[in-house]
């Protein structure tokens, strides 16, 4: 590690790492700084059970391949990442042993909304061939450029025409829930309820005001599910070995602790250790606003109202995600298979929300602070990736919403309530497949919201998307309105992470977009733009 | 009336535009080059199938500069914009069969570049779009579409 480059980038996250290396094939000099012991931040597989059991601590999802500019521009495969899109990608367990499966084939989708609801099929048709028409054009649009307002962008709608020629995307969405949405276009508890269970998988939770905007996009989408073969921290080695190719430099186990501002500029970096390193051109965080602005900055370097603003205004998500790790000896062999026998081929499964009703209960009582009866969605990675576990063996992912702190005595609370309530979770899990008895399981690990902060102290109070997914909380409003375009009140100070628009979630798109700021700043011949 | 895809048919279209402009204030003072490319279908008589017709569109201030047929891809070019779709897809917007703007939702069209411009300048956009959808009178030497039907499931068989 030298003592001066051109760009110091805080966090190798996904973020971080495509920053730095469109940065550094851009000629700067780049210096990524990780907290951890490795790259990657959610990127991170580790084998938490048993050894040969890999283990995707926190992003599983890999929902924006081939949509996301840096998966081409970065050449991702070319460093070695190989995805696989399965064919089953999801599916909805009810608890009268009905089952909905989501396939990479509509035809196959719509027949299985059908044994429900032939109208709800034919509008799933309807939706997934217009969302799937415009999800080039309003991801390009929305996620991979600097945010416009919302006003703007209800503006530019409106004067194309885009409400009459759209039988759903309207301009009311903008107040509307996921709930309302569903309620005025399907009519079947169980197909509505896999829907907005889709959407709260994607953190869309569904019975917030304005999200009801997003979701045709989700669904324009929602059989782009991809795995990450190996594990999603392959994801982050690929990065790293672009940035590293490129000349650009990561170096782990660097506690940044202060960002060195003169004369309202930031001019480099402190470690804990005391090391300063130096930045010619720029400063980028990738890492939470309170600790980029509340932590790494002193008050005196900010206008004065910031750091309380980041304080009191800056929203995470009320509700978090409790999760169990197994290593096991079978496959769930699902008792829904003997109405659909898909849902033993399906990569995700939800497991008993059979009406909007249910999941609305559920929330509540997360937000409440309470941990509802356990109704996990359950990912089982080997059934696509074998590489993942022994040969003969799998793993298995639990996935439950979940308060980040519990009602009667806290966060705290979490290290004594781990393990109990994996174990329901894993018993809630059984009643739809009966197979999976503890002689199949060979160990478990709960990984609570608790533990997603002490990880990745970045992910507030266990907010795995960086800041609330809300309407008020979108594009230029995100994360504030004064840092909603990539940039700080302190010169040469950018924010590149998940805290910005778009959100959280494997989009690349915070980073991408913080590039384009930045070039426009230092005069970056923007290579990237492949018109 | 020219004939579609001539020389005398840009030109109308041209005009076209820039007459439907003419009254519009805060057009932006941009130079933008936008590459139009017309992938034959197997439908459309004008475009062989399988092989592609580039056109070149220069935009300042507002108004159309040029508009000129090209081939393949100069690397040099410095783009903004390159819309992207079938033969049949682009004779029927200018037949006014087809709604552009319909076109680019439905994927019909692909629309590549700096899209919070185009937001921006969604009013300049759509008169320009409609310029060139209903602007002029064109000829169809080879057959007007909509294209016979059977032409059409073979292309999609």
């Amino acid at each position: 590690m030298r003592d001066a480059y051109d760009a110091i980038i805080i966090g190798a996250g996904h973020n971080g790492l495509t920053l730095g290396a469109y940065l550094a094939r851009s000629g700067l000099e780049v210096l990524v700084l990780e907290r951890r012991h490795e790259e990657g931040g959610g990127l991170c597989t580790e084998e938490l059970t048993q050894p040969g059991f890999l283990h995707n601590v926190h992003a599983n999802y890999h929902t924006f391949v081939d949509l996301a500019p840096p998966v081409h521009d970065l050449d991702v495969r070319g460093h070695g990442v190989e995805y696989v899109r399965p064919e089953v990608q999801m599916a909805s367990i009810y608890d009268d042993g009905t089952a909905l499966t989501i396939h990479t084939d509509l035809d196959k989708t719509c027949r299985s909304i059908a044994r429900f609801s032939e109208q709800d099929a034919e509008t799933f048709r309807r939706l997934y061939t217009e969302a799937h028409g415009y999800v080039d054009l309003l991801l390009g649009t929305l996620m991979y450029q600097p945010p416009m307002s919302v006003k703007e962008l209800t503006k530019a709608l409106s004067t194309f025409g885009v409400e009459g020629r759209s039988e759903f995307l309207s301009v009311k969405l903008r107040r509307e829930t996921i709930n309302q949405f569903l309620d005025q276009h399907f009519t079947h508890p169980k197909v509505k309820a896999h829907l907005a269970f889709h959407g709260a998988v994607c953190a869309y939770t569904n019975d917030v005001p304005g999200l009801a905007i997003g979701f045709p996009l989700l669904v324009g989408k929602i059989d782009n599910w991809h795995l990450c073969v190996g594990g999603s921290h392959r994801l982050a080695h690929a990065l790293w070995r672009d940035l590293a190719q490129h000349g650009g430099v990561m170096v782990s186990d660097a506690d940044v602790r202060a960002i060195v501002v003169d004369d309202g500029r930031a001019v480099g970096v402190r470690l804990a250790d005391g090391t300063e390193i130096a930045a010619r051109r720029l400063v980028a965080s990738t890492v939470s606003v309170e600790q980029t602005f509340l932590e790494f900055l002193e008050p005196a370097a900010l206008p004065a109202e910031l750091p309380e603003r980041v304080r009191k205004d800056v929203k995470h998500k009320d509700w978090s995600l409790f999760s169990v790790h197994l290593a096991m000896s079978a496959l769930p062999q699902y008792e829904a298979a003997a109405f659909d026998p898909d849902v033993d081929r399906a990569w995700v499964v939800n497991l008993g929300y059979g009406s909007l009703e249910e999941l609305n209960a559920d929330f509540d009582a997360v937000r409440a602070g309470r941990l509802p009866e356990p109704r996990p969605n359950a990912a089982v990675n080997s059934l696509y990736d074998p590489t993942d576990a022994p040969a003969g063996c799998f793993t298995g992912l639990l996935r439950q919403f979940a308060p980040f702190s519990i009602a009667q005595g806290g966060e705290g609370e979490w290290e004594s309530l781990g393990r109990w309530y994996g174990r329901r979770c894993i018993e809630a899990w059984r009643r739809y497949a009966p197979n999976l008895t503890d002689d199949s399981i060979i160990d478990w690990v709960p990984y609570t919201p608790l533990e997603i902060t002490q990880k990745l102290p970045n992910m507030v109070r266990g907010d795995w998307m960086m800041g609330e997914v809300s309407l008020a909380n979108m594009l230029d409003q995100r994360p504030l309105p004064e840092l909603g375009q990539y940039r700080t009140p302190v010169d040469a100070l950018y924010m590149a992470g998940s805290t910005q628009h778009p959100h959280g979630f494997i989009t690349f798109a915070p980073a991408y977009n913080a590039l384009q700021v930045i070039a426009d700043d230092l005069g970056i011949d923007a290579w990237w733009r492949q018109v | 009336m020219a004939d579609i895809y001539t020389t005398e048919w840009y030109s109308e279209v041209r005009d076209a535009m820039n007459a439907r402009i003419a009254t519009m204030k805060g057009l932006p003072a941009d130079e933008i080059l936008i590459k139009v490319e017309i992938v034959g279908d197997g439908v459309s008589p004008y475009v062989a199938a399988a092989a592609e017709r580039h056109f070149l569109v220069k935009i300042e201030d507002g108004r159309c500069a040029w508009y000129r047929e090209v081939e393949g891809d100069d690397p040099a070019l410095a783009l903004n914009y390159r819309f992207r779709g079938s033969a049949t897809t682009f004779d029927e917007i200018a037949a006014g069969l087809e709604d552009p703007i319909n076109a680019a939702l439905q994927g019909g069209i692909k629309v590549r570049g700096d899209m919070r411009f185009l937001m921006r300048q969604a009013e300049q956009v759509k008169v320009l779009l409609e310029a060139y959808a209903t602007g002029v009178q064109t000829s169809w030497p080879k057959g007007r579409p909509p294209y016979a039907p059977n032409e059409q499931e073979q292309v999609r068989a």
